[in-house]
């Protein structure tokens, strides 16, 4: 029986990260970063929705395509696993699929991402938001302030354009605190949490717990070397080498592996555009641990 | 009725086809392809496989757009549709004459490429891709090059006796998004929406080729990505035949109606007769003079078009 599990994230969280580990798992040198099984397989990709309801999403609006994108993941789910497998990171019978979409419910009442139809589970994976919108910037070559607009705005969504066939799938991120609360929140499928500042300060610990709410045992010196091998430094090696497929356009030269560090908000934000964010996600915050450096009586208002 | 002639077939239709290639009203009871408004059932009883809007049973293909069109493909003769409440006549169209009749040509065991196609003298040239690899945007830039088009979204190839594979015009209307006829320059082209609700619409081609023309080359449509440097390339044959199969309209339908067969020995014609090639470029409309330069001088190489002097 295969299982799948989202793994389910604000965009610039470590999903990616977390795929290069999950690929390096049991190899003997590192996996090409190019040449990932998963590459195509974020869940919004629009091929498997054409694919799988034999018509062309790009005749639907982007509300007409949620409707019945439940129908779809719960057909891949159904899938025997034949022609599924290869587009995606697989260990055993798990599948893994990367998805930046928040846990939101069709104008019809279904989970748009199938419930428990549609996956046995997900691994949600959080990080400081303080950390979010410089990396945010970089990746959408806005401002750190645009950045920051973006993860408070109830309306936010990658791919929503409509006077052109965007490459995936609407995804709804209505504020960051917003797409986090989603996946908490819901009842649908079981859900386990991984911080980033965790995965970074002890990788292959978090990974093999992770692994092991999948179903997946793996042994500490398995999990270790899937951390060396999918270390930082490796990816931006690679990245730097031949470049990576997955990066957007506009960070061509630059690189998708920026920086990866937690904390470099320290010196990459101002006090005021902290106070910001502080100030539009702090219950969120406090919720998973994120300490706030202003009190929240010096908080100026969202 | 209307009558269109579409990948060689006549079809005889009750609802009007913009952009086909529209012939004399004829005898509905000749046409190859008949279309009708009636009941479509929701279920097929004996249905041998399925999907969350299909199934498939012996000769028979239903087919579901929620809350937009049902269509019941009979025997690759018929395509019978009900519209759901509130889809008009000109919405039912794009997806009779898109999707239906794309899947209706796998239902005839066609070789149906998901394709829009030029052409180059007396040889059509293909740009296969998934939606949204841009087949229809480089159409259009081809068009406006000079060169006419052969059809756009889906193209039904033939291999003759003689091995060689031949492309039936269906003479469409391209169908662009409004960005891109923005880009082009064709807002002058524009014609009405594919959908009511859709900022993509139909462009009339400066020229459009009605005579069926032998294939000369298939360019699959990638995004100069790592590890695809921009260029153009041939792949080994192996790959060459896996990309015709998964570049079939819908490869759903290939696997579904156990054709994988008849795309492989499709390939193999096709390989053998004409060049498949991947097209590797940045997504960007400042590149296209640069892409259709590669393509002419690939097209010089070839022998399709004569060496510049």
């Amino acid at each position: 029986m295969k299982r799948i599990i989202w793994l389910a994230s604000y965009p610039k969280s470590g999903n990616t990260w977390f795929r290069m580990l999950v690929a390096n798992l049991r190899q003997d040198k590192p996996a090409d970063i190019n040449d990932l099984p998963e590459r195509e397989g974020i869940c919004s990709a629009r091929g498997r929705f054409d694919d799988i309801m034999l018509f062309p999403s790009g005749l639907l609006t982007h509300e007409e395509c949620d409707r019945l994108r439940p129908r779809v993941y719960e057909a891949i789910a159904r899938e025997a696993g034949d022609e599924a497998e290869e587009n995606e990171t697989r260990i055993g019978d798990v599948r893994f699929v990367k998805t930046h979409d928040a846990w939101t419910y069709t104008s019809d009442g279904q989970p748009l991402l199938g419930g428990s139809k549609g996956a046995d589970g997900a691994i949600l994976i959080v990080r400081d938001p303080r950390d979010i919108a410089p990396s945010l910037a970089h990746h959408g070559r806005q401002s750190i302030d645009q950045s920051i607009d973006f993860m408070n705005d109830t309306d936010a969504h990658f791919c929503g354009q409509r006077d052109r066939q965007p490459k995936q799938l609407r995804q709804l991120m209505p504020r960051w605190d917003g797409h986090i609360a989603s996946w908490l929140d819901q009842t649908d499928i079981p859900i386990h949490l991984v911080r980033y500042e965790d995965m970074q300060a002890d990788t292959a610990g978090v990974l093999r717990r992770a692994l092991a709410f999948a179903g997946i045992r793996v042994t500490l010196d398995e999990a270790v070397q899937a951390t060396r091998f999918a270390d930082f430094g490796e990816l931006r090696k690679q990245e730097a080498e031949r470049g990576f497929r997955e990066a957007v356009t506009e960070q061509r030269g630059s690189g998708f592996f920026r920086r990866g560090i937690s904390g470099s908000w320290l010196d990459e934000l101002s006090s005021a555009q902290v106070a910001r964010i502080e100030g539009h996600h702090a219950a969120m915050m406090a919720r998973l641990g994120y300490d706030t450096v202003i009190a929240p009586d010096e908080r100026i208002a969202s | 009725m209307f009558s269109y002639l579409v990948s060689g077939l006549s079809v005889s239709s009750e609802v009007a086809l913009p952009g086909l290639i529209a012939l004399e009203a004829g005898d509905s009871q000749s046409a190859d392809v008949t279309i009708r408004a009636g009941a479509v059932p929701r279920v097929l009883d004996d249905a041998e496989t399925d999907g969350p809007n299909w199934q498939i049973a012996p000769n028979r293909f239903l087919f579901e757009i929620p809350d937009v069109i049902r269509m019941l493909l009979t025997g690759g003769r018929e395509i019978l549709f009900e519209p759901e409440t509130g889809t008009s006549p000109e919405e039912a169209a794009i997806f009779l004459s898109g999707t239906g009749f794309g899947i209706l040509l796998h239902q005839r065991g066609r070789i149906v490429l998901h394709a829009s196609a030029v052409r180059v003298r007396d040889s059509a040239i293909l740009f296969c891709g998934p939606s949204g690899a841009g087949k229809s945007t480089l159409a259009a830039a081809l068009v406006d090059a000079g060169y006419d088009l052969v059809t756009d979204d889906f193209c039904g190839v033939s291999i003759h006796a003689d091995g060689v594979p031949w492309v039936e015009p269906d003479g469409r209307q391209l169908k662009l998004w409004q960005n891109s006829i923005d880009r082009l320059s064709l807002i002058e082209r524009r014609a009405a929406p594919v959908r009511p609700e859709l900022q993509k619409y139909y462009v009339e081609p400066r020229a459009a080729t009605a005579a069926a023309l032998p294939l000369a080359a298939i360019y699959v449509l990638r995004e100069a990505r790592p590890p695809h440097a921009p260029g153009i390339e041939r792949p080994n044959i192996v790959d060459g035949g896996l990309m015709i199969r998964n570049n079939a309209y819908r490869p759903g339908m290939v696997r579904r109606m156990g054709q994988a067969d008849l795309y492989f020995r499709a390939a193999a014609a096709i390989a053998q007769r004409a060049g498949i090639f991947t097209l590797s470029r940045e997504l960007d409309f400042k590149r296209f003079p640069e892409v259709i330069g590669w393509l002419e001088a690939h097209w010089r190489d070839l022998g399709l078009m004569e060496p510049t002097t």
